[in-house]
């Protein structure tokens, strides 16, 4: 069965994360608060989802090598994003992200109080990627950079969970149609299936937020509707994790989401028992 | 009566012995047993496992486990855990706690105007399963049946006082013979045992007299072949002999 290779440290997986840099991500975020521009709104979920994702793989001797992740910034120039200590590294293995911040602030967040309320809870929240926002969306270009780097990681890992490539950005490419180079990354697979590529729509438009939906109508715009076309399909198993959190899903639900959260994949990813109460 | 107990434990392959997050325990009277396992994905569980196994064999968790008797334990998981200061991601995780699948099995007297009969009486959280033997059939199997009935999202008691909210302790008790055998197991090899008796085999006959390494062995030879999961295995095996 497909997607069922066991995600381990002498097989891991790996991400690869594409982040819309351009200049037209200085523009306001439909799906954010008041005057909060795209970049900030993709800022804020690349930075939630490599956290969910260290925690993921976060044991109390350290952080345990299951994935390794790599970044491709697309905006002025097209290359690897981490900055510091990680600069100008292709895949990174997890451990060293989750050890390698740019900065860690205080947030505050949302926790129960015991008693049926929230109280506010001060937790430290790590910061790899600060906003950006110049030059065209050269997005044809990154999807053939994420593509030579998942072709390399299937010669060394040709067994394991299929890799699994994010592109956050507001659609708008300005280096032609990449709906062929997107084809050519889904067609990647290693023996347990396709490589899966999904899709972070962050869109100036207002309007309500679309989650992994089966099919193109009702999408806003020209540019949903190809960065919907884009995404894979949403294997079984991950849609069987979705419905039991209580998402909407079915049989044709793709990794794409429009002015919302993509976080909730990391947690579509099985590494081993995961207790009903944590969501 | 008397009660021969045998514990096997065995890490996931590619774990190290350090890494094993199940836990087992036999009272020293040998009136009680239990088997936990440590969800993967909470750290300190393995921790959390061993205090809860612990805290039954000696008689500081009753049958049926009060909420209330868990806090002493939540309390000391919380001060292991907070001995050193914390990474942002260990701190994260250990805010969520840590979870563990539970069963306790006791041996006792229960007594009735006719006289006294021995019984056992179990209480469990999750998917660890205890299964108990009589005249080569399965006489109980509690609290999952089957192998259908296993996912990888059971409820689990928690390490935090406010993470146990789904979780659903249930208990359960019955008769006790001589001859009788009882095993408690962690969810990949209870789920294996079911399959195998699903198919209509008697797999408590591959689980005699065995020692550490053909117990390690068997279990091996059945990843490979794919007969069971890869994860953390143990099973206490208690055979009534008198």
């Amino acid at each position: 069965m497909a997607y069922s290779a066991e995600i381990k440290r002498q097989n891991p997986s790996c991400f690869v994360f594409l982040i819309d840099q351009s200049g037209s991500m200085a523009d306001v975020f439909g799906g954010g608060e008041g005057n909060q521009k795209k970049a900030d709104g993709v800022a804020d979920a690349i930075n939630r989802m490599l956290q969910n994702l260290v925690i993921k793989c976060a044991k109390e001797e350290g952080i345990r090598d299951y994935f390794h992740v790599g970044v491709i910034g697309y905006g002025a120039q097209v290359g690897p994003a981490f900055s510091g200590a990680l600069a100008g590294q292709q895949l990174v293995p997890i451990s060293q992200v989750g050890n390698s911040p740019a900065r860690v602030e205080q947030r505050n967040k949302k926790v129960p109080d015991g008693a049926g309320g929230l109280v506010d809870q001060s937790v430290r929240f790590p910061i790899w990627f600060e906003p950006v926002a110049s030059g065209g969306t050269p997005m044809s270009q990154a999807l053939g950079q994420a593509k030579s780097i998942v072709e390399n990681w299937l010669t060394k890992y040709p067994d394991c969970f299929p890799p699994i490539v994010i592109n956050l950005t507001d659609g708008e490419a300005t280096d032609g149609d990449p709906t062929s180079a997107a084809d050519e990354i889904r067609k990647l697979k290693s023996s347990d299936g396709e490589v899966l590529l999904f899709n972070l729509h962050a869109s100036s438009q207002r309007g309500n937020t679309i989650e992994y939906p089966s099919n193109g109508e009702g999408l806003p715009d020209k540019f949903a509707q190809q960065l919907f076309q884009m995404s894979s399909t949403l294997p079984e198993h991950m849609r069987t994790i979705a419905s039991q959190s209580g998402m909407s899903v079915n049989e044709g639900s793709r990794g794409f989401v429009f002015n919302a959260d993509l976080v909730a994949i990391i947690k579509f990813l099985d590494i081993g028992t995961r207790p009903s109460a944590l969501r | 009566m008397e009660f021969f107990a045998t514990e096997f434990w065995l890490p996931k392959s590619g774990s190290t012995d350090a890494e094993y997050e199940d836990a087992s325990a036999v009272a020293k009277d040998k009136s009680r047993f239990a088997v936990a396992d440590g969800a993967t994905e909470t750290s300190f569980s393995g921790v959390w496992a061993k205090q809860l196994v612990r805290a039954f064999t000696d008689k500081r968790l009753s049958v049926p486990i009060v909420t209330e008797e868990l806090k002493p334990l939540q309390s000391k998981w919380q001060k292991i855990v907070h001995r050193h200061p914390l990474p942002w991601y260990a701190e994260e995780k250990a805010y969520d706690g840590a979870f563990a699948a539970f069963i306790g099995l006791e041996f006792c007297d229960w007594h009735s105007e006719t006289g006294t009969k021995n019984i056992w009486r179990a209480s469990a959280a999750g998917d660890s399963c205890l299964i108990q033997v009589r005249n080569d059939e399965i006489a109980e199997a509690f609290p999952l049946a089957n192998s259908a009935s296993f996912n990888d999202r059971p409820n689990l008691l928690c390490s935090t006082i406010n993470g146990n909210g789904t979780c659903e302790v249930i208990s359960k008790s019955g008769s006790l013979v001589t001859e009788d055998v009882f095993f408690l197991m962690t969810d990949a090899i209870a789920c294996w045992f079911f399959k195998q008796y699903e198919q209509g085999n008697k797999p408590w006959n591959l689980l005699k007299t065995k020692d550490d390494a053909s117990f390690e062995k068997f279990v091996s030879d059945l990843r490979s072949e794919k007969q069971m999961k890869n994860d953390d295995v143990t099973l206490v095996r208690v055979d009534v002999i008198a």
